[in-house]
């Protein structure tokens, strides 16, 4: 038997009785294995059965609130006028600016242009999408692609900080560009001409996840 | 209150597929059982309310953390608060001593019920009539929140069978409970 399946330590895991290190790599376990996921359901039923039977509160309207705004839709997104605007005003107020900002500014308006092209093209079009199999849980990925190769949007949800998105190619590493989060969620468009079959999500030189892409 | 299947199976679909109503709606439904839960463990409201936060704000954070195979949203959310309660409270353990964990002051809370009598007792019971082995095993792991190496360090048994004695030792005591025993 493969030593990542859960066998008994679903009982473990349902109970809390496996170290932190030991459950987040059952946990990434059973993001891919079906009859694993089943078995530590099962169990996670056993659980609720008998703490179910100890001692009940109301939970706090605090409590109630704060879950509340964690679950609050998030604002709109912003169009590119603003941005525009910010980039015309730096430039018009700025008696000052030097060509530093205004490079900087622009940089940031030709990403976020990017990224609503991007976003626009996958309304659209058909896509496919694959997931990215972490090596740590609290990460996750995924890739929106055309079947072509003509362009790829990689979404990150649990990055603290920016990752490097790498394609894996005939053994080697070609670096994509850097997926910077924003609120939680790190987006990168990647514009491409042709079909990338791995893609590798990078902290520094440590690859944290990959994914496969089917065409 | 009892749901209808139909209820349940849309939830858990919907759920799997990170809808956002479905986490508002699960929160909802099972709001006072998650408190609950993580409330039984760290024994302070404030810890309480962090552990059922944290936990609904790393699955909200982690699309395919639950998928459908893994069967009851309730049961899983049950299970991810309390494990992040239990952790919660082995890092307080590192940090405080046993007396100055004594020391702190209770924080108020509104019970609903003290639990039922009957239910504890059927509880108490159930645990009773496990094996004296499977139940040392089992009770330091649910009340205790031990892991399973400390547990088998501490009962001087291999850790293969204190494996085997959880797992047989849960399924026995979840089956003497029932599904009748429970609401749902």
């Amino acid at each position: 038997m493969n030593d990542a399946h859960a066998g008994e330590r679903a009982a473990l895991y349902a109970l809390g009785a496996l170290d932190d290190a030991d459950a987040a790599a059952l946990e990434a376990h059973l993001r891919v294995c079906a009859e694993c996921a089943r078995l530590v359901g099962e169990a996670e039923r056993d659980v609720d059965t008998i703490a179910s039977l100890q001692t009940r509160r109301r939970a706090p309207q605090e409590l109630n609130k704060r879950i509340e705004r964690l679950l609050a839709p998030a604002p709109a997104r912003r169009t590119p006028w603003p941005a525009f605007a910010a980039v015309a005003a730096a430039f018009l107020v700025g008696v000052l600016p030097s060509a530093y900002l205004w490079e900087r500014n622009r940089a940031i308006e030709d990403a976020m242009l990017s990224q609503a092209a991007a976003v626009d093209r996958l309304v659209a079009t058909a896509h496919r999408t694959a997931s990215f199999r972490p090596s740590r849980v609290a990460l996750a990925a995924n890739v929106m692609y055309a079947p072509d190769g003509s362009w790829y949007v990689i979404v990150v949800r649990g990055a603290q900080h920016a990752l490097q998105v790498a394609w894996m190619h005939d053994g080697e590493q070609t670096m994509l560009g850097d997926a910077v989060p924003h609120g939680g969620v790190a987006m990168l468009y990647l514009p491409k001409s042709h079909r990338m079959e791995q893609l590798a999500l990078m902290d520094g030189p440590r690859m944290v996840a990959q994914a496969q892409l089917p065409y | 209150m009892a749901r209808a299947p139909g209820d349940e199976e849309a939830l858990a679909v919907a759920f799997a597929a990170h809808e956002r109503w479905a986490f508002a709606r699960a929160y909802r439904e099972y709001a006072s059982l998650l408190y609950s839960v993580a409330y039984n463990v760290v024994r302070n409201s404030e810890d309480a309310q962090d552990c059922v936060a944290d936990a609904i704000a790393r699955l909200w954070r982690s699309p395919s953390a639950y998928s459908s195979e893994r069967g009851s949203v309730r049961s899983f959310l049950v299970v991810c608060v309390r494990n992040e309660a239990i952790s919660r409270r082995r890092r307080q353990s590192r940090r405080l001593h046993l007396e100055e964990r004594l020391a702190a002051m209770p924080v108020e809370h509104q019970e609903l019920d003290a639990g039922d009598p009957i239910e504890r007792d059927r509880v108490r019971s159930a645990f009773a009539k496990l094996p004296e082995d499977q139940r040392a095993a089992l009770a330091l792991a649910f009340y205790e929140g031990k892991t399973h190496t400390e547990i088998a360090s501490e009962l001087k048994t291999p850790l293969g069978t204190i494996k085997s004695r959880i797992s047989l030792g849960l399924r026995k005591i979840a089956g003497a409970l029932g599904p009748d025993g429970v609401d749902r």
